[in-house]
C-alpha cells in the first residue's frame, strides 16, 4: 500500500466517526466502544543493515479508542516501540522505510512532513518512555520542561504555563509541586520522575498516550502506584492508551485490549482478560505457560525452546514455526511454508495461526 | 538465630570442623556502610550509606536462600560481601565454620573456588574480546585446575550448560542473551563450586527464555549438589526456585522463613505489599487476589534511614511504637504459623504489629 499523505485537518473539523466508519479489514466482532484515535492499517517498518534490510514490523493494523487501553505485548525485537514511535514519526526516514497508513486522529502520518508531526506531537498524541532519568533534559528544570511542552502550542505567557506545569505535577501526585517544579530531575527519585513524565505527556492533554514500558525501571511496589495513576488519569481524560511492555501481569491489571506481537507481526489480538485466561495462539500459550508463579509451587517450568528470530532473515512461513509445539497439529507443511493471515478465530478473537480448533489443542498441550 | 559467637580476630587459626549440623554459611550481624560524599556549593557533607545493617542467616548446605527486596534494599551487597568483593564493615561470615569476613586476599584464594557468582546482565559481564574458550579456561588457570586439557573441560561446561561444544573459539557478540547468560553459568561452575551466588541472573532475559534459564539452574543445581543463594524481585521466580526467603528493607531483613510461611502466611506488612503488588500469573489468568495493598511513596533514602522500624513511613499499621523501638527479628509465637523454633524451619518477623495475611495471592486450587 503506498502511502498517501492527507493534508492536516484540525481534528474538529473532521466528523468525530468518519475514522470509525471507514471500511474496517480484519474486523473485530464485538467492537469496543469508544472513538477511534489512532488506525494503523498494514504498517511495515524497514531498516537497511549490513546485513540486509531489518523487517522490524510487518502487516500490522489496529486501533486505539478513546478511554481505552491497549497493550502492545512482546519480546525485544518484536516490533512493539518501533512501531509506536512511527505513530510520532520518530523514525528518520532517511534510515527507514516505512509503508501502509496510520491514522492519528484524522492525519496521515506516514510521509507526513516535519511541521504537521511537530502540531501532532504532545497535542494529540505523547509519549512516555522508559527511563525518565534520560528522557528528562537533566539541565532544565523539571517545571520549565513541562511549560515548554505547553508554550509550544499554545499561545500563553510564561507565567500561565509554569502555573500549568505546576498543577499537572500535582494532578500526577507531586507533593509539594510549587517546590518541585523548580527542581532538577536528578533531585526526584525514579517513581517521581516517572511522574514527572506522565505530567509532561499529558500537559497538552492529548488524546493519544503511548507509554513504552513505563514502569520497567521501577520498583513493584512504585509500579503498582504509576499503574493506579495511568489507570485513573486515564478515567479522568478519556484518552486512549497505548501500552508497550513485556509484562504479562501489568497487562492483566490495566488493560482492556491486547496485541501480541511476535517477530514484527501481530500473532493474537482481542480482549486483554479473554487473550491471558484462554489464549488462542501458541506463542502466547507458550508465553504464560512459561511464567513462574507466586502463588502456586511448581517443579519444572514450561519452557519455549530455541531463541527468537533475526528480523533479517525471518523463518519461511510462519515466523513462530520453529518454536512451536502444536505445528504437528497442522496438516502438511503449511506452517513451514505458508504464513498464516491474522483472522478472526472466533468473537473478538484475532490469531495469525493455521490451526483449525486452537483452543482444544493448546489445552491438550497444557494438560499433557 | 543460634549463632554461636566466634572470635573474628582469630578466625583462621580455628579449625572447627564441618559437621553435619554446621550450616555451609552462616552470617551474623553483618554490616555494611559506605561513606559518600555530597557536594553542593562549596560545602561538602560526608555521609555514610548503611546498605546493609546487622543481617544475619544461615544457609544450609543444598539449601537455596531467596533474598527479595527492592532496589537499594541491600540485597546485592549482602552477596558481595559473602564473594568478599566487598569487606564487610562488621559482622561474621562463616563459610564452613570458618570466619571470612576479614580475610586477606591470599587466604580467600582457596575459598574463591567454592563460592562463585552469576550476575545479572549478560552483556557486561562477559569481556567481549576473550572468546569463550578464554573465559571458561581462565578460572581453569588461575586455580590450577584440569591443566592440560583446559579446552577438553571448557567444552565439557559448553555442553553442561546446554550450548554447542564446537563454538569455544567465538565471541560472546555472537550469542543471544539467553546463551550469553549460559556462557556465565558455565564460568562460575568452572571451578566446581559449592555455593553459588546469583545475583538477578535472569531479569534481563526475555521471558520466553527465562524459564529456559531456570530449569538449566534447577537441573545443574540437582546434578552437582549446589547451594546457592538466589537474589531476584521476581516473587514468581524466588517461589519457583528456592527453598527459603529472606525478604529484606533498607538494609535489613524484615522477615525470613520457608517458601510455605512467606508466600502462605506472610506475616509482615511489607512482605504482604510485594506480594499483593506483583502481579502473578493467576491474577494475569483471571484469579483476583482477595485483597490488595498499595504503598504510598517510594523507599527512603538508606542514608538516613527513619527511626525505629524502616518501614514505619510506608507502613499502614505504624503506630508510636514503631518510630521509637526497632522490631527484632523473632519468631512470632501464636502467630498461628506450625513452624518450630530452633529447627532452621523457623519462620522470623521483625514487625511490632505482625498478622498472617493469607489472601493477597490469587486463590488457586492446591
Amino acid at each position: 500500500m503506498s502511502a498517501q499523505p492527507v493534508p492536516p485537518v484540525p481534528s474538529s473539523a473532521v466528523p468525530q466517526n468518519a475514522v470509525a466508519a471507514a471500511p474496517e479489514r480484519n474486523v473485530v466482532d464485538q467492537a469496543p466502544k469508544g472513538e477511534v484515535v489512532l488506525k494503523i492499517t498494514d504498517l511495515c517498518v524497514r531498516f537497511p543493515s549490513d546485513e540486509g534490510p531489518v523487517n522490524a514490523v510487518q502487516d500490522l493494523t489496529y486501533e486505539a479508542r478513546l478511554g481505552r487501553t491497549l497493550a502492545i505485548v512482546g519480546e525485544s525485537g518484536s516490533g512493539k516501540s518501533v512501531s509506536s514511535m512511527a505513530v510520532l514519526g520518530l523514525h528518520n526516514p532517511k534510515r527507514s522505510s516505512i509503508t501502509g497508513s496510520i491514522l492519528l486522529d484524522g492525519t496521515e502520518i506516514v510521509g507526513a512532513d516535519e511541521a504537521t508531526l511537530r502540531k501532532l506531537r504532545s497535542n494529540t498524541a505523547a509519549m512516555i518512555f522508559q527511563d525518565p532519568l534520560s528522557a528528562l533534559h537533566p539541565f532544565y528544570k523539571v517545571g520549565n520542561q513541562i511549560a515548554e511542552a505547553y508554550l509550544a502550542h499554545n499561545s500563553v505567557s510564561k507565567d500561565v504555563a509554569r502555573k500549568r506545569a505546576v498543577e499537572m505535577l500535582e494532578l500526577v501526585g507531586i507533593p509539594n509541586p510549587q517546590r518541585r517544579a523548580k527542581q532538577f530531575p536528578h533531585e526526584f527519585s525514579g517513581g517521581m520522575r516517572q511522574r514527572a513524565m506522565i505530567a509532561l505527556g499529558l500537559v497538552n492533554n492529548p488524546k493519544l498516550l503511548i507509554a513504552d514500558e513505563p514502569t520497567t525501571a521501577l520498583d513493584v511496589t512504585v509500579q503498582a502506584q504509576i499503574l493506579d495513576l495511568v489507570k485513573s488519569l486515564q478515567r479522568e481524560f478519556g484518552s486512549a492508551v497505548i501500552l508497550i511492555t513485556h509484562d504479562l501481569g501489568v497487562v492483566a491489571e490495566v488493560s482492556d485490549d491486547i496485541l501480541v506481537m511476535y517477530a514484527g507481526r501481530a500473532v493474537e489480538r482481542g480482549l486483554a482478560k479473554d487473550v491471558l485466561a484462554r489464549p488462542q495462539h501458541p506463542y502466547t500459550h507458550a508465553l504464560l505457560q512459561s511464567l513462574p508463579s507466586a502463588s502456586e509451587d511448581s517443579d519444572q517450568l514450561q519452557t519455549i525452546k530455541g531463541t527468537p528470530p533475526s528480523l533479517v532473515n525471518l523463518p519461511s512461513g510462519c515466523s513462530f514455526h520453529p518454536r512451536c509445539t502444536a505445528r504437528d497439529r497442522v496438516p502438511g507443511d503449511a506452517c513451514a511454508t505458508v504464513l498464516p493471515d491474522l483472522r478472526v478465530s472466533s468473537p473478538g478473537r484475532q490469531i495469525r495461526c493455521h490451526l483449525a480448533n486452537p483452543e482444544q489443542v493448546l489445552a491438550q498441550e497444557g494438560a499433557s | 538465630m543460634t549463632a554461636t559467637p566466634v572470635s573474628p580476630t582469630t578466625p583462621t587459626s580455628e579449625s572447627t570442623p564441618t559437621s553435619e549440623s554446621t550450616p555451609l554459611v552462616e552470617v551474623s550481624n553483618l554490616v555494611k556502610h559506605f561513606a559518600v560524599r555530597e557536594v553542593q556549593g562549596l560545602t561538602m557533607t560526608r555521609n555514610t550509606v548503611k546498605a546493609v545493617d546487622n543481617v544475619s542467616f544461615s544457609l544450609a548446605e543444598g539449601e537455596t536462600l531467596g533474598l527479595v527486596g527492592e532496589s537499594g534494599c541491600g540485597k546485592s551487597t549482602v552477596s558481595r560481601c559473602i564473594t568478599r568483593l566487598e569487606m564487610p564493615t562488621s559482622g561474621a561470615i562463616r563459610y564452613k565454620g570458618k570466619d571470612i569476613a576479614r580475610l586477606p586476599e591470599r587466604q580467600l584464594r582457596p575459598l574463591r573456588r567454592e563460592i562463585q557468582m552469576i550476575f545479572q546482565d549478560p552483556y557486561s559481564s562477559l569481556n567481549p574480546r576473550q572468546t569463550v574458550g578464554a573465559i571458561l579456561t581462565t578460572p581453569l588457570r588461575v586455580h590450577n585446575l584440569a591443566k592440560g586439557r583446559e579446552k577438553a573441560r571448557a567444552q565439557e561446561l559448553l555442553e553442561l550448560v546446554g550450548l554447542n561444544p564446537e563454538h569455544i573459539n567465538r565471541y560472546p557478540s555472537e550469542f543471544s542473551g539467553g546463551q550469553r547468560q549460559r556462557i556465565g553459568i558455565a564460568r562460575a561452575l568452572a571451578v566446581e563450586p559449592k555455593l553459588i551466588i546469583a545475583d538477578e541472573p535472569v531479569s534481563a532475559l526475555d521471558v520466553s527464555v527465562q524459564a529456559q534459564v531456570m530449569n538449566l539452574l534447577s537441573r545443574l543445581r540437582e546434578e552437582l549438589g549446589l547451594s546457592f543463594i538466589f537474589i531476584a524481585h521476581d516473587l514468581g521466580v524466588i517461589r519457583h526456585f528456592c527453598d527459603r526467603v529472606a525478604v529484606m528493607y533498607l538494609g535489613k531483613v524484615v522477615e525470613l522463613g520457608s517458601k510455605a510461611h512467606i508466600y502462605g502466611e506472610p506475616q509482615h506488612p511489607y512482605t504482604q505489599a510485594l506480594l499483593s503488588a506483583a502481579p502473578d500469573i493467576n491474577v494475569v489468568r483471571g484469579i483476583p487476589p482477595k485483597e490488595r495493598i498499595r504503598l504510598v511513596g517510594d523507599p527512603p533514602s538508606p542514608i538516613d534511614p527513619p527511626s525505629g522500624c524502616r518501614f514505619r513511613t510506608r507502613c499502614w499499621k505504624a503506630q508510636e511504637i514503631c518510630a521509637t523501638q526497632e522490631p527484632p527479628l523473632e519468631d512470632k509465637l501464636g502467630g498461628g504459623d506450625d513452624d518450630i523454633p530452633e529447627t532452621g524451619d523457623e519462620h522470623v518477623i521483625a514487625c511490632h504489629f505482625p498478622e498472617i495475611k493469607s489472601t493477597l495471592v490469587a486463590e488457586v486450587a492446591r
